[in-house]
């Protein structure tokens, strides 16, 4: 076994000439790694965003999921990035920069003629999109009434029946001091006592605390709960569908969300490539049109019918009547706040 | 001799490397998160871990909740084998198809099977309404009692195939003997047949605790906020609070007690062989 005979010579040296050959076109041949959140939302991303994209630029996506902080630690940590880029919410964006998981954003080569609006441009991370965290409620449960504020959300002798919250302090301590008539714009620093004063009057009401997207839809629909808190876009397109379901804007959390580059991310100029393209107008429009989570991207709004275009969170009237979710805030003291809840919650 | 000796290694090796490497050393990994925290040893995460009220209550509901479905199992479980003992050969085969056939279901069908029964406009809801047992639909998911139901669906099977194992396991003359001496066949049962199948009863009940003391997916689909064990805790730890310390803490305190319980069954069963195998060995 130990001759090398003429065939595996020619065998190895094959592959050795085939890997010199191949080697400088190895760089045009380039896959990066795209982290979202999956689901339905990962296939509207490929069509609008991710195929185009390989098609203008012979750079291949593959996207993955779910978003998730500690997979970001552990790659980082580990000096095994997959991901050239996240998804991320608000508070992980200010958790990651701090622990230094993600990479300072080079604008110009997202944005060079700065034509996104400040807000959308963080340090460290693009605004992807933003969202709302409002009240959804079931229209044939309360006699033609529809609750307008999270005050009629406690209010379980008007609106009876049992309702549902995520389980997870965020948006609730701003829902529960709201509720207890904290004024929106005074928030901020959160009197975390009172919320959770005010939260103890609404548990014995909740049987279930949701965790994902889908569940409160299903939780909703199924009759479980008459009222839940649910991301703006998951119930329009069954209110579309004849559903005895509706949500108000009043009172909503509105949240934004990010794209941003891991540390020791393998491919960070694609990145950036891949970054500038989901700024894209015509894209953008498109994708908003099939999910209601519309981005900072300047000429988007323009492009679509008025009608549509006031459904969404970002639209005046709706903004108006919500709270900016001060992820900052959240990113100090969710350690403290998230052992506290689990207590409060699980006991 | 040599050569079976040899033989046996290389027959043994590629399990045994697959094993040391997906599962001895990231056990070791976690064993050792619990002690230290990358730099230096430390009692910190075990001393945060007993004294959070949280992780003390949520053990102790994992234990009481396996005790009790366990015993759920045996009581239904023992009952229907010793009926299964009592068919045919050819009846035995059908019932005990028919008991593995939802065992071969996933867990996860299973489980949302009993958010579709058990929901406020479920079929159970709906049924108690229309007779007028009740006016408003009863809150039966997202309880501990749905938790135990769904619990007890999933490891019935297991405890019935080992009793029924341990009971086909005793020599059936034993009983004819006793009852040609005179014994009734409630005095056949409690005095000879019962005796020599409860310790193969046992080994069912060890083994579908230590599978209760690792239930995730039950009580994250059918539990509310109070019926949450320890492997939900270990996922939150893991996945929302990015505690990794304090869930390898809960992670090894579980490793713990399973041990202890295979303590406990190989102490129980090295007496006697058909108690170990179930009655296999026959």
């Amino acid at each position: 076994m130990t001759k090398i005979t003429r065939r595996t010579f020619g065998i190895a040296a094959g592959a050795l000439a085939g890997s010199l050959a191949f080697s400088p076109s190895f760089a045009e041949d380039v896959t990066i790694v795209v982290n979202g959140s999956g689901g339905a939302l990962a296939q509207t991303i490929t069509k609008i965003f991710e195929e185009p994209f390989t098609k203008a630029t012979g750079i291949k996506v593959r996207p993955t999921a779910p978003v998730s902080l500690p997979k970001l630690k552990a790659m980082v940590e580990s000096g095994n990035v997959e991901w050239d880029v996240t998804e991320l919410n608000g508070d992980d964006v200010v958790t990651a920069t701090k622990a230094g998981w993600l990479v300072p954003i080079d604008y110009k080569a997202i944005d060079p003629d700065n034509k996104l609006p400040a807000i959308a441009k963080q340090p460290t991370a693009l605004v992807r999109a933003s969202y709302s965290t409002v009240i959804a409620f079931r229209t044939d449960k309360f006699g033609g009434k529809t609750p307008q504020s999270w005050a009629d959300f406690w209010d379980v002798k008007s609106f009876p029946g049992p309702r549902s919250l995520e389980n997870s302090p965020k948006g609730n301590l701003e829902f529960a001091l709201l509720a207890d008539g904290v004024a929106p714009d005074k928030l901020y620093p959160l009197d975390v006592d009172r919320a959770f004063k005010k939260l103890d009057q609404i548990k014995k009401h909740i049987p279930v605390w949701w965790t994902n997207g889908a569940q409160h839809v299903q939780l909703l629909i199924d009759g479980e709960v008459s009222m839940t808190s649910s991301w703006n876009g998951r119930i329009t397109p069954l209110k579309n569908e004849g559903k005895p379901v509706d949500i108000t804007f009043k009172g909503g959390a509105l949240m934004l969300s990010y794209l941003g580059i891991p540390k020791g991310a393998k491919h960070q100029k694609e990145a950036l490539q891949f970054m500038k393209f989901r700024m894209d107008p015509v894209a953008s429009a498109e994708f908003v049109k099939q999910v209601p989570y519309p981005g900072f991207v300047p000429g988007m709004m323009e492009l679509l019918d008025p009608a549509f275009a006031a459904t969404l969170p970002t639209s005046p009237a709706n903004a108006a009547v919500q709270f900016d979710f001060n992820s900052a805030w959240w990113a100090d003291n969710l350690d403290a706040v998230q052992a506290r809840w689990n207590e409060w919650l699980l006991i | 001799m040599k050569i079976r000796w040899s033989r046996t290694i290389l027959l043994l090796t590629p399990a045994t490397l697959l094993a040391a490497m997906l599962f001895v050393y990231p056990v070791f990994g976690v064993l050792s998160l619990t002690v230290h925290d990358g730099t230096s040893f430390t009692g910190e995460p075990i001393r945060q871990v007993f004294n959070s009220q949280l992780s003390i209550i949520v053990l102790q509901r994992t234990f009481v909740t396996a005790a009790t479905v366990t015993l759920i199992c045996l009581l239904m479980g023992y009952p229907m084998a010793y009926f299964m003992a009592g068919l045919s050969p050819r009846k035995r085969v059908l019932a005990t198809y028919l008991i593995l056939l939802p065992f071969w279901i996933s867990v996860l069908i299973r489980t949302y099977t009993w958010i579709i029964l058990l929901g406020r406009e479920g079929i159970l809801n709906k049924a108690l309404v229309a007779i007028g047992l009740t006016a408003e639909p009863i809150q039966l998911l997202y309880t501990p009692f749905a938790v135990h139901i769904g619990m007890v669906q999933i490891l019935l099977p297991i405890v019935i195939l080992t009793c029924l194992t341990s009971i086909l396991d005793v020599e059936r003359d034993l009983v004819k003997a006793a009852r040609i001496l005179g014994a009734t066949p409630a005095q056949a049962f409690w005095k000879v047949l019962f005796p020599l199948s409860v310790s193969g009863a046992a080994t069912g009940g060890i083994i579908c605790f230590i599978l209760c003391l690792g239930f995730f997916v039950t009580p994250t689909l059918l539990g509310g906020r109070t019926s949450l064990l320890i492997a939900n805790l270990i996922d939150l730890q893991v996945h929302k609070t990015l505690k990794w310390d304090l869930a390898a803490v809960m992670a090894s305190a579980m490793l713990a007690a399973t041990f202890t319980c295979l303590l406990a069954y190989w102490m129980l069963t090295r007496k006697r062989a058909e108690f170990a195998t179930g009655g296999l060995a026959r």
